[in-house]
């Protein structure tokens, strides 16, 4: 346990020691609030709009039902927000096993107490924790949503956990690029390139068979990720978010015999 | 095992009187269809200074990644203390201490905060991590630069922490992978000064091109020449001899 608390504490020491890590979160903090306001002025545009058709005294019963901070607002935020973490997730995780491999630390890092296990294990647990600080910075806009929309601490947590999710999984597609290149570019683009075609599978239905599309239905991101935002904590859908994270670790340890292997 | 006494000390590292014994049988490693390391059959004795020398691609980095189980042989077998790296890399790992090229650091730590992270990773924490690390820092005059950033150091300085790293649990073997590439010549007297001052206590293996190195640093020294162990035996018999820079022969192709 020493050994595995002494690399969780440096990798966090580098991340916090890069620029990229500030960038990334400034980055989600500065994203996630334009996206908000732009869509709550929208919101308010529309609000006015039927404030002046009625003279001044229009009543919420004059408002169509689409016109609601929920669909107006919250679901749009929540939907950009998850896109945008495929796009900044993977800066933060690309260096994470790469650089190691890049600079040949990882030789060093190999000779040590350390097993292939608890190195995956430790960098796995520091960049867990450095997105669930991220996804603290960028719930900030939503929860304000859902506070006016009045929906409740359990609804807020459910938004929370999803997104917490969402971030570990992206994380973990990160990590597992990482671990197989010495390139950040390549692990990064590799990431994305995954984590974009994962989001949304559904698109493919049309060219393959029912059994199939159930299929690619049921691995793709978004409507696991929308679940949550809609305030709904299914079992299946943490387990679909565990299940990408305990996959991809084992693929990451298994890239250390690989190259035991292979050079 | 070998005559040393082995103990166990808090924090795991297992402590030997005058190093350990490293025994390869036949080693081989192949990269595809190159032969990086051809049947090797070497025995560094315990607390014996032994230089691995040969040209660039010749096999000596090859031959330390399959010490330390960061590598597979193709075929044979090596030990260290009777133990194989190949198949139990962590007790190999408590028994040694690695020094790599200055370039294979972290940058972005603090010299203090970087000799913390490695004695955290070779098991000491508490007071024991403390006294190591402190002890470290001034057996390799690391005291002045201790708050300062590895990357910000001079090349010098990053080989003395580099090694600073190696020896913060007193390892009975210590690796040690071209000490003084890219250093300047005063620089790599003092790491010299600082490696030859160590020579006793541990079981040493060098790698390096560099004759004199050999000769100052090692009582044996082996020769790889395209993976084959040309010439070993004493380093002033070695090295003495007329063709000594001809056993290097062709430079070879690096396997990797």
């Amino acid at each position: 346990m020493t050994a595995l608390r002494a690399l969780v504490r440096k990798e966090l020491a580098s991340l916090f020691g890069a620029p990229t890590a500030y960038l990334a979160l400034s980055m989600v903090a500065l994203v996630t609030a334009l996206i908000f306001f732009d869509h709550l002025r929208l919101y308010n545009q529309i609000l006015f709009v039927y404030d002046s058709a009625t003279m001044g005294g229009f009543a919420s019963d004059t408002v169509p039902d689409y016109v609601n901070l929920w669909d107006s607002v919250f679901f749009p935020v929540m939907e950009t927000l998850g896109l945008t973490l495929i796009g900044v997730v993977p800066l933060v995780t690309m260096r994470v096993f790469a650089e190691e491999r890049a600079r040949g630390t990882d030789e060093l890092l190999f000779t040590t107490r350390l097993t292939p296990g608890q190195i995956v294990l430790a960098k796995f647990a520091a960049a867990y924790l450095f997105v669930t600080l991220m996804m603290a910075v960028s719930f900030l806009y939503p929860a304000t949503a859902i506070e006016q929309g009045g929906l409740g601490l359990e609804h807020l947590a459910a938004v929370f956990l999803g997104l917490t999710l969402h971030g570990i999984g992206l994380a973990s597609i990160g990590l597992l690029c990482s671990a197989f290149t010495s390139s950040q570019l390549v692990a990064a683009v590799s990431a994305w390139a995954v984590a974009f075609l994962l989001w949304d599978l559904s698109w493919a239905s049309g060219f393959v068979g029912d059994r199939i599309a159930a299929l690619l239905e049921a691995l793709s991101i978004q409507p696991r990720y929308s679940s949550f935002a809609g305030g709904v904590v299914s079992l299946a859908n943490v387990i679909y978010f565990a299940g990408i994270a305990l996959v991809s670790l084992a693929a990451a340890r298994f890239s250390f015999d690989l190259r035991r292997v292979s050079g | 095992m070998t005559g040393a006494a082995a103990r166990t000390e808090p924090g795991g590292a297992v402590q030997h009187g005058r190093g350990v014994a490293v025994e390869a049988h036949g080693l081989t490693r192949r990269f595809g269809p190159q032969v990086a390391l051809d049947a090797l059959t070497l025995r560094i004795a315990p607390g014996e200074s032994f230089a691995l020398l040969g040209a660039n691609g010749a096999g000596k980095t090859t031959f330390i990644r399959l010490v330390t189980g960061y590598l597979l042989p193709s075929a044979g077998s090596v030990t260290v203390d009777g133990v194989s790296p190949a198949l139990r890399p962590s007790e190999v790992h408590a028994r040694l201490g690695f020094v790599m090229e200055t370039s294979r650091l972290y940058p972005e730590l603090r010299v203090r905060g970087f000799l913390r992270f490695m004695g955290g990773a070779r098991g000491l924490g508490g007071a024991a991590l403390t006294r190591a690390v402190d002890a470290a820092l001034a057996r390799f005059h690391l005291e002045p630069v201790a708050p300062r950033l590895i990357g910000n150091l001079s090349k010098g300085f990053q080989q003395r922490v580099s090694l600073a790293q190696a020896f913060l649990t007193d390892p009975p073997l210590v690796i040690v992978d071209e000490p003084t590439g890219g250093l300047d010549p005063v620089q790599r007297g003092e790491v010299q000064a600082l490696l030859s001052s160590l020579r006793g206590e541990h079981t040493l293996l060098l790698c390096t091109h560099d004759l004199d190195e050999a000769r100052m640093l090692a009582t044996r020294v082996g020769v790889l020449n395209a993976g084959r162990l040309v010439a070993e035996g004493e380093a002033s018999e070695v090295l003495g001899r007329e063709d000594a820079l001809a056993l290097f022969g062709t430079v070879a192709v690096p396997a990797r």
